[in-house]
């Protein structure tokens, strides 16, 4: 064979090869395909923050809903939150205002007029929504009054809790890192606290035990628990500055003199 | 001869066409990013280390050069290093997918972050050219220097032992501490009741201390960030309440003790008067 040809075929071949290699994806014309890249499974979105969710496809081009034309190789992709349409995106990257809770996100591949994909291209992938931080060990602790502490009738009690977040009651089971706080007097429910503002008390004299504890929308204490105890002696008129008072005292003498008074008007009388 | 030169000539030829099927190889395999004269990639907003103030959220702002941005997974899409997209990454966390060279609305927790941006191909494949910028997020005014009063109580002397303590708070936003990172004019106020720390009011509440003792009682209201600790610069107010115990009982004891002074008076006036007339019973004998 003539060399140059030879050469002419190496080179073509070379070409060729090389532009199979470079792109794989037009060797043959795939199905569409739908995949989430994220959140993760399971994932845990804190701090109430929307959920954003990044989708890739094949063989499929996103175009803007009501563009006219459609095709199964394009469209859009359908967003299910919990089994309800919720919205639809023609970009890669959507993002969702969720509440607290768990949630599912379903996305479909559909064409232009909204109709679904044969066969039906879906994914899916179930998130946590929490108003508090997405890591981090819940922690509870009160810095006023101290151990031991003597204080009055009226009294209050101030603690921090840190890594989660003060919610008010009833809102979805197994929220990570939310909820609220449960105060136990002497051992028994006394009230639940929604927010950090200090715990107000109004006690009878003598010892006191109150019991601050972390406890999820449903009420269930933390796992593993999250608690903190303070024993306190109340009694009334703490640091009250009571004055002498000396009308007992003047009284008694004012009681003394009214009998001298007596006395002497008696014999006056008894006189004459 | 002419042989010779023609088998010369043919063996230039082959090693020509080796030489040009291994730069191809070379050119299209090992350097691939040199097939486009240099994508490049900027963040034009925010500045490094800016504030972004006021809890708004973080408007990244970015140019593309020698780089077309297109939805990967196209139909008969052919990967190359000149087409593809921008991945954006929160906090070295994967966060979104860009397609389109327009602003990106990033919500953001107070705290600093660190926002990247990297140009991939459309296989996935990332070229090694990226951008990022850090920025720090506050509920707060991104400027400004914190202040702090207390509005009420006034000084001086008052009858209640429960007292609210009213604070004007400027250039700081007040917010609810459950651990989150400390950012610029943003946190909450402690209050000591004579130099103990004693409560953390709620954002923008009231402070209520309650069952304060006679006397005189300083309270401090100091500003902190999140983690508690005092801002650099100490931003603090302080009032002192001189808090009157219970009334003296002067009324009652000046009441009873004019009434011992009138039973006195009457008492030293019968015996007086008793004593007198004992006298003037005596006189006439002692004459007779």
């Amino acid at each position: 064979m003539n060399a140059r040809v030879l050469a002419f075929i190496v080179v073509t071949v070379g070409v060729l090869i090389l532009s199979g290699i470079a792109a794989p994806n037009v060797r043959a014309a795939s199905a569409p395909t739908l995949s989430i890249v994220s959140p993760t499974p399971n994932a845990v979105i804190g701090n109430g923050s929307p959920v954003v969710v990044v989708f890739a496809v094949t063989n499929f081009n996103l175009t803007d809903p009501g563009n006219g034309t459609s095709s199964p190789d394009s469209g859009h992709v359908d967003v299910f939150v919990d089994g309800g349409w919720t919205a639809n995106a023609s970009v890669n990257t959507i993002v969702l205002a969720l509440p607290s809770g768990p949630h599912t996100i379903r996305l479909q591949l559909v064409t232009d007029n909204g109709s679904a994909l044969n066969p039906n291209v879906t994914a899916s992938v179930a998130v946590m929504v929490t108003l508090g931080p997405a890591g981090g060990t819940p922690g509870l602790s009160i810095f006023f009054p101290r151990e031991g502490a003597l204080v009055g009738t009226d009294s209050t009690v101030s603690f921090r809790v840190t890594n989660f977040v003060l919610v008010a009651p009833g809102g979805p089971a197994g929220v990570p890192n939310e909820g609220h706080v449960r105060v136990l007097l002497d051992g028994a429910s006394y009230a639940d606290l929604t927010d950090d503002a200090p715990l107000h008390l109004n006690l009878k004299d003598g010892a006191h035990t109150v019991t601050l504890q972390l406890v999820d929308n449903a009420g269930r204490p933390l796992n593993p628990d999250v608690s903190v105890s303070l024993l306190i002696t109340v009694q009334a008129l703490v640091g009250r500055v009571t004055p002498f008072d000396a009308t007992p005292y003047l009284a008694l003498v004012n009681i003394l003199l009214g009998l001298g008074i007596l006395a002497a008007i008696y014999r006056k009388l008894e006189a004459k | 001869m002419m042989s010779g030169g023609r088998r010369s000539a043919d063996r230039r030829a082959v090693l020509l066409a080796v030489t040009v099927l291994l730069g191809i190889v070379l050119f299209a395999g090992a350097s691939p990013s040199a097939a486009a004269a240099g994508p490049s990639l900027s963040i034009l907003a925010p500045t490094n280390d800016q504030i972004v103030g006021n809890g708004t959220p973080v408007i990244v702002s970015f140019a593309v050069a020698n780089f077309v941005l297109v939805q990967p997974g196209r139909v008969g899409q052919v990967a190359g290093p000149s087409e593809g997209h921008v991945d954006l990454y929160l906090d070295g966390v994967y966060s979104r997918l860009l397609t389109r060279v327009e602003p990106v609305s990033l919500p953001l927790e107070s705290g600093p972050h660190t926002i990247r941006l990297e140009l991939v191909q459309d296989n996935g494949t990332a070229l090694n050219v990226s951008a990022s910028v850090r920025v720090i997020t506050t509920h707060g005014p991104a400027v400004g220097t914190p202040t702090i009063t207390i509005v009420s109580p006034k000084p001086g002397p008052t009858i209640s032992h429960d007292l609210y303590f009213a604070l004007e708070v400027t250039n700081f936003t007040l917010v609810d501490a459950h651990g989150q990172p400390n950012a610029p004019n943003e946190g909450h106020v402690q209050l000591f009741l004579n130099g103990v720390l004693h409560q953390e009011p709620r954002a923008y509440d009231l402070g209520f201390i309650v069952d304060m003792p006679d006397g005189n009682s300083t309270v401090i209201a100091r500003l902190v960030n999140n983690d508690n600790t005092p801002l650099t610069p100490d931003v603090s107010a302080s009032v002192t309440v001189r808090i009157l115990g219970a009334a003296d009982p002067t009324a009652s004891e000046q009441v009873t003790a004019g009434v011992s002074l009138i039973l006195a008076l009457i008492l030293l006036v019968l015996l007086l008067r008793r004593r007198n007339a004992a006298r003037r019973v005596a006189q006439p004998n002692e004459k007779s």
